[in-house]
């Protein structure tokens, strides 16, 4: 009975609600207005799931060095994948097909990392991530095809592929801007394992950490409004390395300078690195590269000089696996290496790109390297 | 206690890298003005801002910056590809051409950035339509596209750099 009572107060209800629609629809005869235009949702490209993105970047070619039979070389094959979770939660991953100089081809999980953006200001990530450690790392990432040069600069060379910087890690990312008006300041604080060091060891501590001791790095960048394209930053890295013999700590300084904008591409980075035996000697490695480049349409004239010096009785850098880069480089390669590349990125298309490249490695008791390579890189 | 420096070289390296980047800068060509139809900056008409910076303009379209001083998700839509208004406002706000922006956000989203590219529309109604009913959305117009007589339905004009598009000062021009 009762609900019979509210069922017919509600019949009550509509019936007054028509009645005043209908007095305000002949005291106002204007026509209603019409509803906006659905709103158009373009597909967006490279989204294979409603939430999953996929890129992936490859790169293959040519090459011919003095010291070496030239040869067709297959880079890598990236996928790049991204997912937003929720609003403020994200995650990233990468896998990466790479060519071994046992002409296997390896797989690597490169990246992967559930991040958390609560604001502008803070950035939380964690996982396996690409190190800010200096510039190069963590803009260009594996992605050849971002960059304008066939490969990166020696001193920012992978460390599976036998650079000497930990540029991959796992461990805790923070970033985010300070309020800083014009300066346009950002920090970056990273904590992780750390590199390993030895004879075929993966430098990527994966699963367990050598040591106790965690690597930690902080840096700061600035983007100053009344120079867009410029960014000036540093970093300083902290770790205790373990290698056979007395443990060793290690200092890794960065300084960049950067200009980007539509035609001008200026790198200029300085990295300086201590290794510190306890009670024992110290050991500092200076290395830099400066890359210019100016687009004309669709091509990219570049031109690097790079220079990495470090002590021939390095405790670290003995240990450091053959360079994948500069061919003649042997493992455990210690001295100066310098010398400068120049070449020519062109875009014929929207997304795959050739660059030729000519190197010249001058490297401290060897014969001079000269080496021409031609890279064919692209992204879908 | 042996040293073995070797930073000496790196040090005047830098230095010289450095007057080398202040020189280049310096030539560098600067953006020329020039006398031809407006752009107007839209936004939703609830969006207190009234007036924004070029780089500012600049932040809010490459996803640097990700919210309004209200709190409010910044959503930029612009125009589709081709068109010449935005090939110009790329350029004079950005830096960039379309293909430049395209890789910006490529880059970005390979860095792991939260960059997100602008929404793309394929007609400017479609556009105002969009910035009426999202209270973050910031979009840009050709002027013959704006009327600024309460006809455009919710979105009003924001001036660039304290000019309004009818001022002889106004930058953003096709």
């Amino acid at each position: 009975m009762r609900r019979l009572l509210e069922l017919e107060a509600e019949v009550n209800q509509l019936k007054a609600q028509a009645a005043t629609a209908t007095t305000a629809a002949v005291a106002a005869p204007a026509p209603a207005p019409a509803p906006p235009p659905p709103v158009e949702e373009p597909p967006q490209v490279n989204e294979v799931a409603p939430r999953l993105k996929l890129n992936v970047f490859g790169d293959v070619g040519y090459e011919w060095y003095n010291h070496v039979p030239d040869t067709f070389d297959f880079g890598s094959l990236d996928l790049f994948m991204s997912a937003r979770l929720s609003q403020k939660v994200s995650v990233l991953g990468e896998a990466l097909f790479v060519a071994q100089s046992d002409n296997s081809v390896g797989v690597d999980v490169e990246r992967l990392l559930l991040i958390y953006r609560q604001s502008d200001y803070f950035h939380a990530s964690v996982g396996r991530y690409h190190t800010w450690v200096g510039y190069y790392n963590t803009a260009f990432n594996k992605g050849e095809f971002l960059e304008t040069a066939a490969d990166r600069p020696f001193i920012y060379a992978f460390d599976d592929q036998g650079g000497v910087l930990p540029m991959q890690d796992i461990g805790v990312n923070l970033t985010g801007k300070i309020p800083s008006g014009k300066l346009g300041l950002n920090y970056v604080v990273e904590a992780g394992n750390g590199r390993a060091w030895g004879v075929n060891l993966e430098p990527t501590q994966n699963y367990q950490d050598a040591n106790t001791s965690k690597s930690i790095n902080g840096g700061l960048f600035a983007r100053p409004d009344k120079l867009p394209g410029l960014q000036v930053g540093f970093s300083v890295l902290h770790d205790n390395v373990t290698v056979p013999g007395p443990s060793v700590s290690e200092t890794i300084a960065t300084v960049h300078a950067v200009f980007i904008n539509g035609n001008y591409e200026i790198l200029n980075e300085g990295v300086i690195v201590r290794h510190a035996e306890s009670g024992g000697p110290v050991f500092n490695t200076g290395a830099f590269y400066s890359q210019l480049s100016r687009r004309f349409r669709e091509f990219r004239p570049y031109f690097r000089y790079q220079y990495f010096n470090a002590p021939s009785d390095d405790p670290v850098y003995v240990y450091a696996s053959a360079n994948e880069y500069a061919p003649l480089i042997d493992s455990g390669f210690v001295g100066r290496l310098n010398g400068p590349s120049a070449g020519v990125r062109w875009d014929f298309t929207e997304h795959p790109a050739v660059k030729f490249q000519y190197d010249r490695y001058s490297l401290r008791g060897q014969a001079t390297e000269n080496g021409l390579t031609i890279q064919f890189a692209f992204t879908f | 206690m042996k040293k073995h420096n070797s930073v000496a070289p790196v040090f005047l390296a830098i230095a010289i890298l450095a007057v080398v980047t202040a020189i280049w800068l310096t030539v560098l060509p600067h953006p020329a003005e020039a006398a031809s139809d407006p752009i107007v900056v839209i936004v939703n008409v609830a969006n207190p801002v009234d007036n924004l910076s070029t780089s500012e303009l600049k932040k809010l379209f490459l996803s640097d910056r990700s919210r309004w001083d209200t709190g409010k998700a910044v959503a930029p839509v612009m125009i589709a590809p081709g068109a010449p208004e935005r090939t110009a406002f790329l350029k004079a706000v950005c830096g960039m051409n379309d293909s430049d922006f395209g890789k910006y956000f490529l880059q970005a989203a390979f860095t792991g950035k939260s960059a997100t590219a602008p929404k793309e529309m394929s007609s400017y109604a479609g556009l105002k339509t969009f910035v009426a009913n999202s209270p973050g959305a910031i979009g840009f117009v050709k002027a013959g596209d704006f009327h600024g007589d309460g006809s455009d339905g919710g979105v009003k004009a924001v001036k660039v750099d304290g000019a309004a598009a009818g001022d002889a000062g106004y930058k953003l021009r096709m």
